[in-house]
């Protein structure tokens, strides 16, 4: 033991984590073990039905609210007997979607002191992948295979397309089991007609995912949630604890998936004592995995103990603080090519584009003033900033901007594709006006921030305005009234020259100054 | 929680009869009175035992087969409730004269040849019966209230189990039926007086002192007749039945001023006229004649329970038990790094119970505990281990504490120390709705340089410092992460932080316990189809659990060996046909109560060890929070393992249950010493500390030169 270790040093407080999901208010209580692993400590959840009544009604009924602040001021006890030094507390669909939702969440607030954060889709994928790498660690499914992540939730599903670990295409989808159960409620008919209805339904949407990812390559499928859970609990092998990930054979899961779709919820409860609110999203869950799961080649399901909470945790203890989506980088970049290939982008163009933009960010930050993460998502527009060509030339940039604004990119929540959609989009023509309504709709925070990332986006488009990487490196050289772009280049730059000056005009609008532009000789 | 089984059909070839069962181990802790080879005072101490376990029985039991009357609903067993009320009675009565013959032919005679005397009046001097005429005058008379009954009159209330006087005085002026009044002996009298100064060994009954002054009460009015009788009520919505033998506290605290119920039980003086009872009777609404129970006085055995207690008869007495200190655990012992290092199991009484109260005690004075959490079952306010929480949150920390009261309403004492304890700061919760919780576990969140650490400690019976002599019970004092876990998330699902949790080595009733005891009886029936050795060896007080019982008739006849170890009501008939041939039941009652929940199965060689809060009873699995938790240190299941052999081989208190309900006593083989379990765990106890030391005093010293011999040599 090292002097230091030997003092009498503790280990941090512990932190702690709250989800408010569609079905359940959940909690984790959790602390850094000197050798740096997340310890669990506690965990604790309370049955709030927050998904039944948005899903319904849009909103969060009065008794529903009342429920989910008593299970979050049981939690706040128990956080305090830990002496939680922080905590992070998420909401997810069912509060999302709820349209008094600023008001359940400002009860809960002032009734508790907690603060709770609405995540969209997307952040819950990322979280949910950081939870899945922390249970499956060097797991082949995300090392060398290929891979499909299925987390099955009430309110919608989140699909992720992994190769070698890394998602390069993730998506969410109406697979949400408590809002199909609701949908499923409503129709008519026999048991065994209705789950007809069902599998239509699924089979529908699978085929969507089908063509925003290409799930026969995928030979690993690692699903989460509490219905799979259940599954794997029933199907494992008799004795076998809830190790960090169990495993089924596929024909088992989909044959079990089929026999507990002929039952009802009454006989769910009765065959396999669970309680009525889970067995009620027991079909549309299994059927929706299984569906899934049908079409791709892998041969087993593999379900690890992970969830939501897990990766808020990691995220929440990892060195120096919250882990946003920086750390994701590499993810994100391969997630947003993932989408250029898919719209046939000219790659060697957009990883250009993409270097000249980052470098002048980089050159820039006095000027601008903007955090890592605009640099990531103007690397981001920059990757994808032609990919509406693939409808039509004319007008791409407008293509690219709808494209963008309805695509997901794993690790960036709808409000980041907001941001690189519209930075994307004045990559030419029109500057930003207030007749665009897209632009229009950001704050004004993020409008200024699109105004600035965009300006440098046409710079960078206009240095490879010939599509022919011709520019070996730029610098930025401040001068009295102007920036000088020094360009290390092979060949004739008059194209990109002309470009910059005309390009330059949301620049010079934007940042006070000229740009100017100087080759230099390549040093002999 | 798990659907319930829907009902079937009634099964005599495999169900006992449950009230026959009760009266059946009652007819045992009779034995133990009427056996001349028990000591005499322990021998009056199992009267007053029978005495007032019949109490109960008529008012729970009783009372409740009463009211199924009219739902006529069989039961397991086949009876019907009213069979089942005409085969009580016939046992009741017997037994209740099987008792008084013990005590009248047996006890009292002994009791006299040790100088001990109940007197008549009437064989007291003159100047002594002045005496008591003065006493009664200016002690109990002022105390006295007459009540006369008649058919203008209500019915008085009288109070549950008290003792009463009736009087038969000679019908009114005009009037042709004789009358009926009632005197109550006020409970708070002492019944029995010295029948001179001093501190001699010779008494008289109060009621007698009160009889022979009855015309003072009544002035002017011709007595006809007087005796007198006491009224056991209904008092089951009180009273759930607990499963300890001896129900005198239960009784006293709560029941007591309960009046106004249907009387279930009547008893008179066996010298009462007939007809004086039968008006009684009909005035106090006791239908059936089966209902009234003539006594030889005095009635209410109870009484005799003073005498347990008189300095100079203590020879009378088993020697005195010193529950043994646990080897390795001294006072000073810094538990906390003895749990980091193993775990500890208590069987008391034969271990004592202080390191449970150290437990709590260094956990209240340990700066670095965060939190204390415990349910306390029928706790009394000056216990060791209520003061230590009580200063543990004074001190800061977070202590929360789940009670559950005996006498929910008007037991001050209760009150007071609850109260305390909230004014110190700790959480007090008054039970949780519709269920007992009836788990016994104290858990402990410290802050170390490791991280956060827990220590819990799980027993199977109350945190009572006295009944922890008088009953035998084991407790786990252990620091394993998973049982630490779930202990978390049990109390946050009891203060109603959390829903019920899915545990890791925990179970917990209502939710998942019966279908987990299910699970390792099939389980094991599963092995033995396969053709493996398997076997279930369970210790508890009762078994009733139709559930359970038919499960374990089909894990025997599937050829899984059980045998069961059940002191008191057993349900499950052993050897009538082959389903439940292969399975033994036997019951030990001998001077400590046993308590100790113990489940055992052989799971093909990988042995388990369970311990519990829980009885195989509907009521434990359904209608309790009760915990079941798992021994899994090796030294600590081989002590639970040699304790459950040792009830297996006892041969001097143990009874093997017959196939027709009865029991037999076990007997030694030819030629072969008694065995006596409770005994030979308590020289086991003693020895323990000897062998700790021996151990601990082993030290291997190398030695570094030469020994003095081998130089000299």
């Amino acid at each position: 033991m090292t002097a230091e270790a030997a003092a009498p040093t503790r280990t941090a407080s512990p932190v702690a984590v709250i989800d408010m999901g569609s079905s359940a208010i959940r909690l984790a209580v959790a602390e850094v073990a000197p050798d740096g692993s997340v310890r669990v400590l506690d965990r604790a959840s309370r049955s709030v039905f927050l998904g039944k009544d948005t899903f319904a009604t849009g909103r969060i009924s009065a008794p529903t609210m009342e429920a989910a602040v008593r299970a979050c001021e049981g939690f706040r006890r128990i956080m305090d007997e830990y002496k939680v030094s922080r905590c992070r507390a998420v909401a997810t669909a069912a509060v999302r979607e709820a349209a008094n939702r600023d008001v359940v969440l400002d009860r809960i607030r002032l009734r508790t002191g907690l603060a709770v954060e609405v995540i969209d889709g997307s952040e819950e994928t990322r979280l949910t992948y950081t939870a899945v790498r922390g249970a499956l660690g060097s797991h082949e499914a995300l090392t060398s295979g290929t891979t499909l992540l299925v987390e099955v939730g009430g309110g919608s599903a989140d699909v992720s397309f992994l190769r070698s670990g890394e998602p390069v295409f993730s998506g969410t989808y109406p697979l949400g089991a408590l809002r199909m159960r609701q949908t499923l409620a409503s129709w008519r008919g026999t048991h065994a007609r209705r789950v007809r209805l069902l599998r239509r339904h699924i089979h529908g949407v699978v085929q969507e995912v089908k063509r925003g990812m290409p799930l026969s390559e995928a030979t690993h499928f690692v699903a989460l949630g509490g219905d799979v859970r259940f599954a794997a609990g029933r199907l494992a092998e008799e004795g076998a604890g809830p190790g960090p990930a169990r495993s089924i054979p596929k024909e088992v899961f989909i044959r079990f998936s089929d026999e507990v779709a002929e039952r009802t919820d009454e006989q769910i409860v009765e065959a396999y004592g669970l309680p009525l609110v889970e067995a009620e999203t027991l079909v549309p869950a299994l059927l929706a995995v299984r569906e899934l799961l049908a079409e791709t080649a892998a041969e087993r399901v593999t379900v690890p103990e992970a969830s939501l909470r897990d990766g808020l945790l990691l995220e929440l203890v990892g060195a120096g603080g919250p882990r946003r989506a920086e750390d994701f980088t590499h993810q994100v970049l391969a997630s947003a090519g993932a989408l250029g290939e898919k719209y046939r982008y000219d790659a060697a163009h957009a990883r250009k584009v993409a270097d000249i933009a980052v470098r002048l960010f980089d050159g820039l930050v006095s000027e601008h003033g903007l955090p890592a993460r605009d640099r990531l998502l103007l690397e981001v527009a920059a990757l994808l900033h032609d990919i509406g060509v693939y409808i039509q030339h004319v007008g791409h940039h407008k293509h690219t901007h709808y494209i963008l604004s309805v695509s997901d990119v794993f690790g960036l929540t709808r409000e980041d594709m907001a941001v690189v959609a519209n930075v994307a989009r004045y990559h030419r023509r029109a500057l930003p006006q207030r007749a665009h309504l897209p632009y229009v709709s950001l704050d004004r925070e993020t409008r200024v921030r699109v105004n600035k990332l965009a300006a440098l986006l046409r710079i960078a488009n206009a240095l490879d305005a010939d599509h022919a990487q011709k520019l070996k490196d730029v610098r930025l050289v401040p001068e009295e009234d102007a920036w000088i772009l020094e360009i290390e280049g092979a060949g004739d730059l008059t194209m990109e020259r002309l470009a910059t000056a005309a390009r330059a005009d949301l620049f010079v609008e934007t940042f006070g100054k000229r740009i100017g532009f100087r080759e230099t000789e390549p040093e002999a | 929680v798990s659907p319930r089984p829907k009902a079937r059909p009634a099964d005599p070839e495999l169900f006992l009869d449950r009230e026959r069962s009760w009266l059946a181990f009652n007819e045992r802790v009779l034995e133990e009175a009427a056996d001349p080879s028990t000591p005499l005072l322990e021998r009056v101490k199992f009267a007053t035992i029978v005495a007032s376990n019949l109490d109960e029985f008529f008012m729970v039991r009783v009372a409740a087969r009463k009211l199924a009357v009219r739902e006529g609903t069989p039961e397991p067993s086949g009876l019907t409730p009213a069979q089942q009320l005409a085969g009580i009675a016939e046992a009741a009565h017997a037994q209740t004269r099987s008792l008084y013959a013990t005590v009248h032919d047996a006890l009292l005679p002994a009791l006299a040849e040790r100088g001990v005397r109940f007197l008549a009046l009437g064989a007291l001097e003159e100047e002594r019966r002045a005496f008591f005429s003065r006493h009664f005058r200016e002690q109990i008379f002022p105390a006295l209230t007459p009540l006369a009954i008649d058919s203008s009159r209500p019915l008085p209330q009288l109070a549950n189990l008290s003792l009463n006087l009736a009087l038969l005085l000679a019908p009114a002026e005009g009037g042709e039926e004789p009358r009926l009044a009632v005197v109550q002996v006020p409970a708070r009298l002492p019944r029995l007086l010295r029948s001179a100064d001093g501190q001699g060994m010779e008494f008289v009954w109060v009621e007698d002192v009160i009889r022979a002054e009855l015309g003072s009460l009544f002035p002017g009015q011709q007595i006809l007749d007087s005796f007198g009788f006491r009224i056991a009520r209904d008092a089951s919505l009180e009273l759930d039945g607990d499963d300890s033998g001896d129900f005198r506290e239960t009784v006293e605290t709560e029941v007591r001023k309960r009046r106004g119920r249907p009387v279930v039980r009547l008893e008179v003086d066996a010298t009462a006229s007939p007809s004086s009872v039968r008006l009684l009777a009909e005035r106090l609404s006791v239908e059936q004649e089966e209902d009234v129970y003539p006594v030889p006085p005095p009635l209410d055995l109870r009484a005799l329970q003073f005498l347990l207690e008189l300095p100079a008869l203590q020879d009378l007495r088993d020697p005195p038990w010193r529950p043994v200190p646990f080897p390795g655990l001294p006072d000073s012992a810094d538990l906390f790094s003895v749990l980091e290092a193993r775990d500890v199991l208590l069987h008391h009484p034969y271990d004592a119970f202080d390191p449970v109260v150290h437990f709590v005690e260094q956990a209240a004075r340990d700066p670095d505990v965060l939190a204390i959490k415990q349910t306390l079952y029928r706790t009394s306010g000056d216990s060791r281990i209520v003061r230590a929480l009580a200063e543990a949150a004074e001190r800061g920390r977070q202590v929360t504490v789940l009670v559950e009261l005996t006498a929910r309403f008007d037991e001050e004492s209760n009150i007071r120390w609850t109260r305390r304890l909230e004014e110190a700061g700790a959480h007090v919760i008054y039970g949780v709705r519709g269920f007992k919780t009836h788990a016994k576990l104290c858990l402990v969140v410290r802050r170390t340089e490791h991280g956060i650490r827990r220590y819990v400690h799980l027993g199977t019976g109350n945190y009572n410092e006295r009944t922890a002599r008088l009953y035998t019970d084991m407790g786990l004092l252990t620091a394993d992460e998973d049982i630490g876990q779930d202990a978390s998330a049990f109390f946050n699902a009891l203060t109603g932080y959390a829903d019920p949790p899915q545990m890791k080595k925990l179970c917990m009733a209502p939710t998942q316990l019966r279908q987990r005891f299910l699970d390792l009886i099939r389980r094991e029936q599963r092995r033995a189809a396969a053709g493996e050795t398997a076997e279930i060896r369970a210790k508890m007080n009762s078994l009733v659990d139709e559930e359970i019982v038919r499960a374990l008739a089909e894990a025997s006849a599937a050829g899984v060996r059980i045998r069961l170890n059940v002191r008191g009501i057993c349900c499950l008939r052993p050897g009538t046909r082959k389903s439940a041939g292969r399975i033994e039941v036997v019951s030990v009652v001998d001077r400590f109560l046993e308590h100790a929940r113990i489940y055992h199965f052989r799971n093909g060689g990988e042995e388990e060890v369970y311990l519990s809060s829980a009885d195989w009873m509907p009521r434990n699995l359904d209608r309790r929070v009760e915990l079941l938790f798992p021994v899994e240190s090796p030294d600590c299941r081989r002590k639970v393992l040699r304790a459950l052999d040792a009830m297996f081989l006892d041969t001097s208190k143990a009874h093997v249950l017959q196939p027709d309900g009865g029991y037999r006593r076990r007997k030694p083989a030819h030629g072969e010493d008694p065995v006596r379990a409770q005994t030979l765990l308590c020289e086991e106890a003693a020895k323990e500390p000897d062998r700790a030391r021996a151990a601990a005093a082993l030290v291997l010293q190398p030695l570094t030169t030469p020994p003095e011999t081998a130089r000299r040599a």
